[in-house]
Parts: C-alpha cells; sequence; structure tokens
C-alpha cells in the first residue's frame, strides 16, 4: 500500500511525522514535492494518487516523515478509497497534519477543516492556488481566518513552490490547540455516553463517537478491527447506545449534526472572504464550456486529436530517424568493425540482438514517440481537459450500461490503465465496476499505446488511423452493450462528478512532468526490453522460435494475414506493448507489413493481453480467479476480432 | 392543548403508524403517553375516524381523509420552517397544522414546488395542487432542471432524504440548502458551479435539487454571489444561523 521512498535521516531523533490531508485536485502531491523534493506525478484532475506515499527528509536540520494522501472531502466516508485517509489519520496518528486548503473551495475546504480540528492534532493550513483566487476577485483575510481557527495559515502557491520555506518552519513549531465543536445539549449527551463505552486506549474518541452517530459504514470496523482493549467493549452496546441517541433526538440526527457543521461554515465564510462586487471575466470558463458542449466539444475533441497525430507522425518520426542516422548507425558500424560476423555480433546487433531489439528499440524507436506524445498529453492533463470529456461522454456511455460514476476510471484508462482500474474500487456497483474494468483492460489503450499507435498508423496515411481507432471504439461499444445484457441488472451508481478547473499549464511544470514519466518508462521498461530481447535470441538460437512460428502460422498468416514475423512482436507484446510496438515499427520501415496488416496488427495488440501491471490492478480487484478469466477471455476475443476485421478489410479495399 | 388537537396528534400517529405497518394499541398509548388516552381512544371511536379490533387499532376511511390532510398540513410546514426560514421544525409545526386550512396549505405547498418529503425523509401526501401540478407565476421554488443557463439560484431543499449515500454525496460537494448554484451547461449532462468548484451531475439528481428563484437572477459573470445581494433578500433564511 505504502511507498516509501528512503533518504537518509538520523536514528537518534524521532522524526516528525507529517500527513499532507485536503480536497481532492487541491494540491496535495505539488506540496508534497516541494517539502520532500521529491517528483510525484500531479496533474489538474482529481483521484491522481491514489495511494499513500511517504518519504523522509530533512526540515532546517530536524528528520520528517511526510505523508500524502489521497484527497477527501470529509472524515464521514462511504466508499473504501476515503476510508483509507482516514484509517491513517486515526491509527498512524500523525504529530502534524498540513491542511491543503484549495483556496477556490473554500467552504468546502472549511468542512474538512472543521473535521480536522476536532481530531485535536496540530494542524498547519496551507491556503494553496491563491493567485488564483485573487484572479476571481476573492480576498481572503488570513488574519481573520488565524483568529477563527486558532491554527497557523499560510497563503502559498504550490506551483510555483511558494509558501514552502514559511510551511517548513511552521511545521517545527506546529501545536495543538484544544478545540471542541459544540452540538448542542441532547447531542453532546449521546456522545459522552458513547465516549465512556468506547475502549480506554482508542485514539480520537470523541470523533469515533460523532461518526458512529452519523451511522459511518467503516467505523465499527476500525472498532473492532483493531485491538483496542477489546475484551469489555461490546459493539453491539454501543450500537444499542448509539441507536438510542439517535431515537431520543427528534427528527434527523445527521441532518442536524451536518446542519451546525455547516453554519460553523458559513459564518467563518462570511467573516473571512471579502468578495469584489464586479467578478472578472474568465477565459477559462468559457473554453471549459466550450469543451463540454457537443457541438464544439466533439470538434475540439478531434482537432487535439488530429493535431496529436500531426506532432507524432512528423516531429517524433524526424527524431527518430535523425536518431537512427546519427546515433546508431555509427554504434552498429563500430561494432561490425570489432565484432565478426557470428554468435557474439548476433548477440549484440544481430535480429534479436540485446543492443538492436533492446536497447535501439527502446532509445531510437519508442523514446522520441513517447517524448512528443507525453508533452502533449501532459499538456492536456494539466489543463485539465481530459476529466472534462466526461461530461462529453456521459449521456454515450449511459448506453452501453456506465452509468455516471464509471465515467471517470474509464477516462482515466487512456492515461494509465493500472491507474484506472484502481479507481474503480469508489464504484458502488459491482456490475458497474466489472464492466469498467473489463472496458478498461480491453479496447481503451494508455497513453503510451496510444501514441505508438498513432505513431505507426501514421505512417500509413489518415485513412489507417481513422479505421483502426473506429474499430476499436466500435469494439469497445460492442464490447459493452453485451455485458451490459449479460450481467444481471443492479441499481446504478449516481453521476455526481466533480471538474477540476481549466487552468493554463506552466512550461516548465509539463517539462518536469514529462522528463519524470520519461526517466520512469526507461527505468521500468529498458530491463524488460532487454531481457525479453535476450529470451528472444535464446528461443531464436534454439530453434524454439522458429518451431512456434510453425506451430502459431495458420492463425498468423492464414486468419490474421500478417507476415509470420509479426510472433515475436506478439511474444515482445507480452513482455511490455511498447517493445512489440517498436518492432512493428521496425517491420514497416522494412516494408514487412502494408496498410490492411498495420491496421490488424495495432488492433490486435491493443486489445491483446493488458500490461502487467495492469492484470495485477484486476488481481486486485476481482481476485485472482476472475482476473485470469477476464484476460483470457480478452485475449481470444481480440484474436477473433482482429481475425474478422483482417477478411473485412480484404474484402472491402 | 384542547381536545381537538389531541384528537388530530392522535390521527397523525396513527397515519405514521399506518405507514409504518404498525397497528397495535399498545405502541399508540406507549408512544402518546397521554393521562386521557382511553378517553380519546373513544371519542375517535364516536366521530368514526378508528376502527379497533382486539389489540390493534387503524384508520378508517374518514379518518384516514382527515389525517391525511393534517399529516400534509405538518410536513409541509416542517418544510416551510425548516427549509425556507432555516428554523427548528419540531418545535413550530406540531402547533402549526391545527391552526390552517386546505387553501393556505395548497398555497404554502405551490411556494415550495409541491415537496414530496418532510426533512425526516417522510412522504408528504399530495393536495389538489400537486395532482394538477400547479404552477404560478409567483412559484418560487423550482426544481434545478427548470434552471436556465447563467441563472444563479440557492438551493432550498433536496429531495430524497432517505437515501443516505446519495444525500451525503451530494452535501459533500456543498450542494445544500442555503448555497449558492450557477447553471453553467444542461446539455449533454448538466453542470452546475457550486461555492467555487464545477460539478457534473445527472438530469435525476438535479431534478431532486429544489433552488429558490432570485430576483435579479441572471449575471454577467462569476458565480458568487457579492455580499450585498446575499443580505438583501435572503437575510430571512439565514435567521438562528449567526452567533
Amino acid at each position: 500500500m505504502e511507498q516509501k521512498s528512503q533518504q537518509a535521516h538520523k536514528p537518534d531523533i524521532p522524526p516528525i511525522k507529517v500527513g499532507i490531508v485536503g480536497l481532492p485536485n487541491s494540491g496535495k502531491t505539488q506540496l508534497f514535492n516541494n517539502l520532500t523534493g521529491t517528483y510525484n506525478v500531479v496533474a489538474n484532475a482529481l483521484l491522481t494518487t491514489i495511494e499513500h506515499k511517504v518519504a523522509n527528509c530533512e526540515i532546517n536540520g530536524h528528520p520528517c516523515e511526510i505523508t500524502d494522501t489521497p484527497g477527501i472531502y470529509e472524515l464521514y466516508t462511504q466508499s473504501f478509497e476515503e476510508a483509507s485517509t482516514r484509517d491513517y489519520l486515526f491509527s498512524k496518528k500523525p504529530d502534524v497534519i498540513i491542511m491543503c486548503m484549495d483556496s477556490n473551495r473554500i467552504k468546502q475546504s472549511l468542512n474538512l477543516t472543521l473535521d480536522l480540528l476536532e481530531l485535536g492534532i496540530p494542524i498547519i493550513i496551507a491556503l494553496n492556488a491563491i493567485d488564483e483566487t485573487c484572479r476571481r476577485g476573492i480576498v481572503l483575510d488570513t488574519r481573520k481566518m488565524f483568529r477563527f481557527l486558532r491554527v497557523p495559515v499560510f497563503e502559498c502557491i504550490a506551483l510555483s513552490g511558494l509558501g514552502t520555506d514559511e510551511l517548513k518552519d511552521a511545521i517545527l513549531q506546529a501545536r495543538g490547540v484544544k478545540w471542541e465543536f459544540q452540538y448542542g445539549p441532547l447531542i453532546e449527551k449521546g456522545l459522552a455516553q458513547i465516549v465512556q463505552m468506547l475502549p480506554t486506549d482508542l485514539p480520537l474518541k470523541r470523533k469515533v463517537a460523532i461518526l458512529l452517530l452519523l451511522n459511518d459504514p467503516y467505523i465499527s470496523e476500525f472498532i473492532t478491527k483493531k485491538k483496542y482493549d477489546s475484551d469489555n467493549i461490546d459493539i453491539h452496546q454501543i450500537q444499542d447506545c448509539v441507536t438510542s441517541t439517535q431515537q431520543n433526538f427528534q427528527g434527523n440526527l445527521s441532518r442536524v449534526i451536518n446542519n451546525r457543521r455547516s453554519q460553523w461554515v458559513d459564518d467563518v465564510y462570511d467573516e473571512i472572504v471579502l468578495q469584489h462586487k464586479i467578478t472578472p471575466h474568465e477565459y477559462e470558463k468559457t473554453i471549459a464550456r466550450w469543451c463540454r458542449k457537443p457541438l464544439s466539444g466533439i470538434p475540439i475533441l478531434f482537432f487535439i486529436v488530429y493535431l496529436v497525430y500531426l506532432a507524432v507522425v512528423n516531429v517524433a518520426n524526424v527524431i527518430a530517424e535523425w536518431m537512427d542516422v546519427h546515433l546508431w548507425v555509427p554504434i552498429q558500424s563500430v561494432i561490425n568493425g570489432w565484432v565478426p560476423a557470428g554468435f557474439f555480433n548476433d548477440f549484440l546487433i544481430g535480429d534479436y540482438g540485446i543492443l538492436s531489439l533492446g536497447l535501439a528499440n527502446a532509445f531510437i524507436t519508442v523514446l522520441p514517440i513517447l517524448s512528443v506524445f507525453f508533452l502533449i498529453y501532459n499538456t492536456l492533463e494539466d489543463i485539465g481537459y481530459i476529466p472534462n470529456l466526461c461530461v462529453l461522454t456521459r449521456r454515450f456511455l449511459d448506453k452501453i450500461g456506465l452509468s455516471g460514476e464509471s465515467v471517470m476510471p474509464l477516462v482515466l484508462g487512456f492515461g494509465c490503465k493500472t491507474m484506472a482500474t484502481l479507481t474503480t474500487k469508489s464504484l458502488q456497483s459491482k456490475r458497474e465496476r466489472y464492466i469498467a474494468i473489463y472496458l478498461i483492460a480491453f479496447a481503451i489503450p494508455c497513453a503510451a499505446q496510444m501514441g505508438l499507435n498513432i505513431s505507426i498508423l501514421g505512417r500509413m496515411g489518415l485513412l489507417a488511423l481513422v479505421i483502426a481507432f473506429s474499430v476499436l471504439i466500435g469494439v469497445e461499444i460492442l464490447a459493452g452493450l453485451l455485458l451490459n445484457l449479460i450481467l444481471p441488472q443492479e441499481d446504478k451508481g449516481i453521476f455526481l462528478q466533480e471538474l477540476p478547473p481549466i487552468r493554463f499549464p506552466t512550461v516548465k511544470a509539463v517539462l518536469v512532468k514529462t522528463w519524470y514519466r520519461l526517466i520512469w518508462f526507461l527505468e521500468e521498461a529498458l530491463p524488460v526490453f532487454i531481457y525479453a530481447s535476450v529470451i528472444l535470441f535464446v528461443l531464436d538460437k534454439t530453434g524454439l522460435l522458429m518451431a512456434s512460428r510453425l506451430f502459431l502460422s495458420p492463425v498468423i498468416e492464414g486468419f490474421l494475414g500478417l507476415p509470420i514475423e509479426m510472433v515475436d512482436a506478439l511474444i515482445l507484446c507480452m513482455a511490455r506493448h511498447e517493445a512489440g510496438a517498436g518492432l512493428i515499427i521496425k517491420f514497416i520501415n522494412e516494408g514487412l507489413l502494408n496498410m490492411t496488416q498495420c491496421i490488424v496488427a495495432v488492433t490486435l495488440t491493443t486489445m491483446f493481453i493488458p500490461c502487467f501491471a495492469n492484470i495485477m490492478a484486476m488481481v486486485k480487484e476481482l481476485g485472482t480467479y476472475r482476473a485470469i478469466a477476464m484476460s483470457l477471455m480478452i485475449n481470444a476475443s481480440s484474436f477473433l476480432i482482429a481475425g474478422t476485421l483482417n477478411w473485412s478489410l480484404i474484402l472491402l479495399l | 392543548m384542547n381536545i381537538k388537537s389531541e384528537k388530530e396528534e392522535y390521527l397523525e400517529k396513527l397515519w405514521t403508524m399506518m405507514e409504518d405497518k404498525e397497528d397495535s394499541l399498545q405502541i399508540l398509548s406507549a408512544n402518546m403517553n397521554r393521562n386521557d388516552h382511553e378517553k380519546i381512544i373513544q371519542e375517535l371511536q364516536m366521530d368514526d375516524l378508528v376502527q379497533t379490533e382486539g389489540n390493534s387499532i387503524k384508520l378508517s376511511s374518514t379518518g384516514e381523509k382527515k389525517a391525511r390532510k393534517i399529516i400534509r398540513a405538518h410536513r409541509l410546514a416542517e418544510k416551510l420552517i425548516f427549509d425556507a426560514l432555516g428554523g427548528d421544525y419540531e418545535k413550530g409545526a406540531c402547533e402549526f397544522e391545527h391552526m390552517v386550512n386546505t387553501e393556505l396549505i395548497d398555497s404554502i405547498c405551490i411556494l415550495l414546488g409541491h415537496p414530496q418529503e418532510c426533512p425526516h425523509g417522510r412522504k408528504i401526501p399530495q393536495g389538489d395542487c400537486c395532482k394538477n401540478a400547479v404552477k404560478t407565476v409567483e412559484c418560487a421554488v423550482m426544481p434545478m432542471t427548470d434552471m436556465e443557463i447563467d441563472q444563479s439560484f440557492r438551493v432550498a431543499y433536496i429531495n430524497g432524504q432517505k437515501d443516505n449515500v446519495r444525500l451525503n454525496k451530494i452535501s459533500t460537494l456543498q450542494i445544500r440548502p442555503g448555497s449558492l448554484v450557477k447553471m453553467e451547461q444542461k446539455y449533454p449532462s448538466i453542470v452546475i458551479q457550486c461555492e467555487g468548484a464545477d460539478i457534473a451531475l445527472d438530469d435525476n439528481i438535479a431534478a431532486d435539487i429544489y433552488v429558490w428563484k432570485e430576483a435579479n437572477n441572471i449575471r454577467e459573470s462569476g458565480g458568487e454571489q457579492s455580499k450585498h445581494d446575499k443580505k438583501s433578500r435572503f437575510e430571512f433564511m439565514r435567521i438562528n444561523r449567526g452567533r
């Protein structure tokens, strides 16, 4: 669950545990990066961080352990993923909480702040994105805020690192404040009773009691799960006490509690927010609207896809060719000069050479394409365009059985399928989760795949691209419709989705993100590229490759109409999609594939085995048996569909 | 409390018992806890408002008709007091329903846009006005789906109090009575701006969120209400909310 990035810290002083908590898309990860000096992907989107991240660092000489948490709206939770942040706060008990407040969403943030204040843990408030708020004509009175909340408040702009030093000083000086929010005599009486019955060593008892009164679905599990002096507590007895308090109170208790809280939020808001009468016109809002309306949104979507096509085909290919001529060809000639033709020459730069198929494939074929594609993709991500697409596609997806909630994971699938699969945790309906996971794994290309697909098809012209992507979209719809029919009906989840605001991205942030994504790609994929080339080399030399080619030739050559060398690409594909795609590009350069074959190859590899990380995510969400069954089903159907496509293309073209 | 109101309180209780599928005489007497329990039951029987059979008691058809009216008044009153005036509902509404007539209740119902549930989440019986879906020009409360693009209204109330998951989801995004929402877009999905955040939602959720129409509702840009406007028209909603 937790990723540790270890750095040296003094063992003698216990580190200060700092937790960064805040609303989704409020800039927690950016703050985390600023404080720790590490880099984690930040994006103008919700659900970017789905796992806790811990980093050890030194702040002014004092060791600190900083944790970044997924965004939450309040401590009362409905879903498992929200409960994970709360579990962190309750059981790890950080020494300091940094409340990352989105200055544009003060009320929502204040609501969460009240929750955190009730915990009694020292809090520092970081008012993030204060520059945007100013531009919108809203002035926040931080001094008044400090007076009301009695905790330090700092204005900061995480994106440019402003306010980080003040925050660091504040972490070392943070002190707890006694803070008790009163809910009125009747509720207080009930709370006192429940607190008495809770185990003595349970932390944050008052907050636990409030959550019990609010019927939080995960809190009783929290009490019983941990071995808190649980011999003399009876969860049923506590539950009875809760029910009797709820019944003693005439009317809807949760509503009254929530009302008292929102009154407080309103009061604080009225005091600290000064609003100018004239709100400036916001171009960002207009752009967001255009992107979400079908009449302008669909052309914009197609224009962006076309732009990506042009960039990937023209720019990336030029870079790749330049690198091939100026880097690879000299290396090749040097090696040919040193190593005579034979086994070792083959091992280094033969068809399945460790340098040619491993290194050159990664650096010269795949890397330029990914750099260009990631540059554009990261820009779109920082603009906040992608999540806004869910408005445009919402009704359409409803027809294939995906209502509401599952739209976001599916849209995220175009970024990283593994992440998207993990976010399906938040879906209430099992049926929708199943459909979403299937569709994500099936015909949605992830960002890297998308870039390479465009590059492969682009070599064959725009028509190939249009055909291949229409087929993929068609397949996806068909799969959705079928699953919708097969799976038993359930209550639909509701569609209620916060959208990130459209922002103008900063060049630096995009470049840094692209740089790190490429570095991570190389770290993760380069070893796989090399292992895979070694395996192919061994298969080739032992003759096993020939045997499997013979064995598979009816399918590959007969049914799919592809050259027999595609077997190599499919094997590479199983290791890493990018490696397979790189080999396909090599085949195209060698003139092995024509347009029809390219289209078939791309649709096949896109649908073929999802990457290993994605399968692991599926195992995590569905269980091993179902995940394997699903992967097998996806593979079988991908061959069937690709074959059918081959024959229909032959008939048509 | 006079005997008329006492009897009406009993009719109310019997109606809620009917909703909960209860008809035991003991439960009734335990709930009402009155000294003159027997007498009131007798009176009700004499007026042919209830039917008793052994240990069970239930409303007769005339009793049901009468109880229906009272319940409707009670729950609408709660709705009015709680959602519109921001008050504590239990105190006022008990007295309220014994005093007002059908016409007044109907006009409250129209004013509130024919709400379906009281703040506890129980169903408000429909009146003639709801069946005919009376909409007057003055109708101050309407579902969010009726808002025009760029209009800014304040949330009056949200139907569906029983569905906690949904309600909680809505309220964590700060869509709650009193918050200001601006319609950004209606098709393909509704997008609203609420307290600085853009939120996309389904039509069926939007249809359950009712909003107050404001006088100067079409604004140039930006969704936030300025301080000045907030004080002028909707101050009454914020009574009891200050310190």
